[in-house]
């Protein structure tokens, strides 16, 4: 019996493109002989989501995230494989499934432009059949956790980026989707107000049991909100499961900073120093030797205070897409 | 002098080049300007099974305006209507910044960079429509024909250009222009027929507000031998003070212009 | 079906209230679209007035009534463009439109019903500057002006749909300008766009009468300006109706296949 509210076999995406070189010369010889190369959007992904889950899905721009979001929504068929989602087809978008769901992609809006968002919620109702009384329930609940009263009367051409981001959330939120597929929601947008999103769209999840499938390529999207990450490069799977794990299973590396009280010495005997200043040393050692180098900087040296860190996940990502690539 | 033409010609591999990959477009393009031929033909015919001139002209005199139409129709949108287009968008975007900091005159670069071979399909079939039109005619047609009928279409043109250039610099100012861009173009369709069979008011508009006498209603005149002696002189004379009057509202804009973005 | 109701009435509200914002530049293209049947009307009564006063049964009056009703209906039968449907397809919009539970014609439809609402607001002058202007002759009976109000609207559904259908077809492919264009081209031709039908050959008006564009432009605009009886009335409006139902089931089984190949593709 599956309990899964998402799940993925195998599921792959494949593209066939025309290939050219420049100049005048090979336009007119491609006028008479095409030649095409097949691009492999996703190969062969595979997951389960259970209710309840947010999940990031993370990588390089063209990994092939956005695609999965697609097909999972709807909006491509799989070249192989056939995703579940909500006990539904995706591709045979059913309007029972579709109004379960909601795709907030970064970059592309559904507001009305020239008129207040309060307008385009009204539509957003009447699309969805959403019940009024529920409908006005629902979107104050919204406006206060937000605190957009005021904003969600003035044009939208006459507002921020991210405060149109907020009422694209809104928006798309207002039939209460049991599944949110966001493609890169904080993008453009300052620290704030990213995190103003991410607080909501987790007060979302906790409120409603809502699964969330997050794309982002923002780290720090990622580490706010989902405990489960998927990575994904050149449409691979190359990792699926706790975020700690993933630095765990691919860092190599902890990183020391060090405090002194007074002067400063020679550290690069302990290990790679990344940074020294008057006072400061910041230290990249082989994880298997941090006990051992702690040990003798405590010894050896007149340190006021040392950690111990895991480094930057970026590097760790950077690391791991650097080491596929190369395998690739 | 040399390095513009260098530019051109450049710009004018580029754009071929582009247009050569899309190698079905030439077809398609060609079958668009037989069914416009068709169209226009079919209206002619329609008209003249209800009567045999039309304000003093015979049908193959209005098939030479028809290929004029055609012809010129050809040129604004293979070389005038796409630059003018990228103008537009350039500036409403803000991105007009890259073409004027260039080293070359921005005037002349926004206006030479798009090229739509295969547009130049209407040329072609204007041509023939133009000769056969010509052959019907049995008139007296010699190099002096030929020669005023050259200078005409290229006076008109240059003037068609102007205007063009002068209309979409006025985005500068309004920023939205498209409407007004719309309306213009809809005002070339009345080229189709020769300006004289137009009310008064509305003929002087289609003179010297939207060029479309010169551009096609002359360059016909003189293939029929309607000429008068001031018409050429008199289109040079309109020519040059259409050419400064866009060169000034041209450098008036850009002077204004400080691009879409703070 | 309360529910499409509910959701064509907010929709033409969006629409009204986003096109009364632009009303200036919708005065503009309304003008721009004056400029092709004045065109017409100038070309006919020149040959009208050399033929002795009347072709084909048409005063200049009688032909700048024609045209000036032309307007009204042309401004209630412009509706998506199959390039907009290609522009729409290839900009990423379309997947923003399929992710709603709804057929997105319904939003085509109704948003367009709510703009013809502002622009026959704003016709009204025009049109009465060009009565002023060409004196056109004018004399329907009660019955043709309820005809006419009713047929403008037909026309504006069944044209939503031939366009629909044809713009459908760029989910297979990009490459139908040319048709496009031809498809135009007939309507130009069949549909009493370009002269009033009855100027035409009678083996013409034969075949446009199986066709649908005759019941876009030639039928409403005659309904009121023409001597036409309550039979051929109400028969053309049946002949509308027929129309929109057979438009309605093409789009439907192109749509079905459409969106198949088009979630193969994507964008």
């Amino acid at each position: 019996m599956r309990t899964s509210i998402i799940s993925a076999e195998n599921l792959s995406k494949h593209y066939k493109v025309p290939v050219r070189e420049a100049g005048l010369k090979a336009a007119t010889r491609s006028l008479f002989k095409r030649s095409y190369k097949t691009i492999k959007a996703v190969d062969e992904i595979s997951f389960q989501i259970e209710p309840g889950e947010v999940v990031g899905f993370l990588g390089p721009n063209g990994a092939g995230k956005t695609t999965t979001l697609k097909m999972l929504s709807g909006l491509l068929f799989p070249t192989g494989g056939t995703p579940d989602v909500l006990g539904f087809q995706p591709s045979r978008r059913q309007a029972e499934f579709l109004s379960q769901i909601t795709l907030v992609m970064g970059n592309r809006s559904q507001l009305a432009w020239d008129l207040p968002a309060l307008d385009s919620f009204d539509l957003q109702r009447a699309i969805y059949g959403i019940p009024r009384g529920e409908f006005e329930k629902t979107r104050d609940e919204f406006i206060e956790m937000l605190e957009i009263k005021d904003l969600v009367k003035k044009p939208i051409r006459n507002l921020s980026l991210g405060e149109r981001m907020k009422m694209e959330i809104v928006g798309s939120l207002l039939h209460r989707p049991k599944v949110l597929f966001l493609d890169e929601p904080t993008i453009g947008l300052d620290v704030t107000m990213q995190r103003r999103i991410r607080t909501f769209i987790a007060d979302y999840n906790q409120r409603t049991g809502a699964t969330v499938l997050l794309t982002s390529h923002y780290m720090a999207d990622v580490e706010a909100l989902c405990k489960r990450v998927l990575v994904i490069h050149n449409g691979r799977l190359l990792f699926d499961g706790d975020l700690s794990g993933l630095v765990d299973r691919f860092s190599a590396f902890k990183t020391i900073g060090v405090t002194l009280e007074n002067g400063y010495g020679n550290f690069s005997q302990y290990g790679e120093v990344l940074n020294q200043e008057a006072g400061h040393v910041t230290l990249r050692i082989p994880r298997e030797k941090t006990p051992e180098v702690t040990a003798r900087i405590l010894a050896e040296q007149p340190v006021d205070d040392l950690t111990v860190e895991d480094p930057p996940i970026e590097d760790v990502i950077e690391k791991v897409f650097a080491q596929n690539s190369a395998e690739a | 002098m040399l390095k513009t033409i260098t530019l051109i010609w450049n710009y004018l591999r580029i754009g071929i080049a582009n247009e050569l990959q899309y190698r079905v477009n030439f077809f398609i393009q060609l079958l668009q300007s037989f069914i416009a031929l068709g169209t226009g033909l079919i209206g002619l015919w329609l008209v003249f099974s209800h009567t045999t001139t039309l304000a003093g002209w015979t049908q193959p005199e209005l098939l030479a305006v028809m290929g004029v139409y055609i012809l010129v129709g050809g040129i604004i949108q293979s070389a005038i209507q796409p630059n003018m287009q990228r103008l537009m968008d350039e500036i409403q975007s803000g991105t007009l910044d890259f073409a004027l900091t260039k080293p070359v005159d921005g005037q002349i670069l926004v206006s030479i960079r798009e090229f739509r071979f295969w547009q130049l399909t209407d040329v072609l079939v204007g041509s023939v429509v133009l000769t056969i039109a010509v052959i019907q005619l049995q008139e007296q047609f010699g190099p002096l024909q030929a020669l005023s009928f050259a200078v005409a279409l290229l006076l008109g043109g240059i003037m068609v250009y102007c205007f063009w250039l002068m209309l979409t610099t006025t985005a500068f100012w309004l920023i939205r222009i498209w409407e007004l861009v719309n309306l213009f173009q809809g005002l070339y369709a009345a080229g189709r027929w020769p300006v004289s069979i137009y009310p008064n008011w509305l003929r002087l508009g289609l003179t010297f507000l939207v060029p479309v006498a010169f551009a096609v209603t002359v360059p016909a005149q003189a293939l029929t031998n309607r000429l008068t002696s001031t018409t050429l002189p008199g289109a040079l004379g309109v020519t040059i003070l259409l050419m400064l009057l866009s060169r000034f509202i041209w450098k008036l804009g850009v002077r204004g212009y400080s691009g879409a973005s703070a | 079906m309360k529910r499409y109701n509910d959701f064509y009435l907010t929709s033409m509200k969006i629409a009204i209230l986003e096109q009364f914002q632009y009303r200036a530049q919708n005065y503009f293209y309304m003008v721009g679209v004056i400029v092709e049947p004045t065109i017409y009307l100038v070309v006919w009564s020149t040959i009208a007035s050399q033929q002795g006063g009347s072709v084909g049964g048409y005063t200049p009056g009688a032909l700048a009534a024609y045209y000036i009703v032309w307007t009204l209906v042309r401004q209630m039968n412009i509706v998506f463009t199959p390039y907009g449907w290609e522009d729409r397809i290839q900009h990423g919009r379309l997947s923003m439109e399929l992710l709603r539970p709804m057929h997105p014609i319904h939003y085509d439809v109704s948003y367009f019903a709510g703009w013809k609402v502002v622009m026959i607001l704003l016709w009204i002058p025009i049109a009465a500057g060009l009565a002023l202007i060409f004196k056109p002759t004018l004399d329907p009976t009660w019955l043709q002006v309820i005809v006419f109000l009713v047929a403008i609207w037909g026309a504006y559904l069944v044209r939503t749909m031939i366009y629909a259908v044809l713009g459908l077809i760029t989910l297979w492919t990009t490459r139908v300008s040319a048709l496009f264009e031809l498809i135009f081209a007939l309507e130009l031709i069949l549909s009493g766009r370009f002269v009033p039908m009855t100027l035409m050959p009678g083996w013409v008006q034969r075949i446009a009468f199986y066709l649908p564009f005759q019941w876009t432009f030639f039928f409403p605009i005659n309904a009121l300006v023409g001597k036409v009886g309550p039979v051929e009335l109400l028969s053309g409006l049946g002949m509308q109706l027929l129309w929109i139902l057979i438009g309605v089931g093409i789009v439907n089984i192109v749509w079905h296949f459409g969106v198949r190949r088009f979630s193969a593709v994507g964008n």
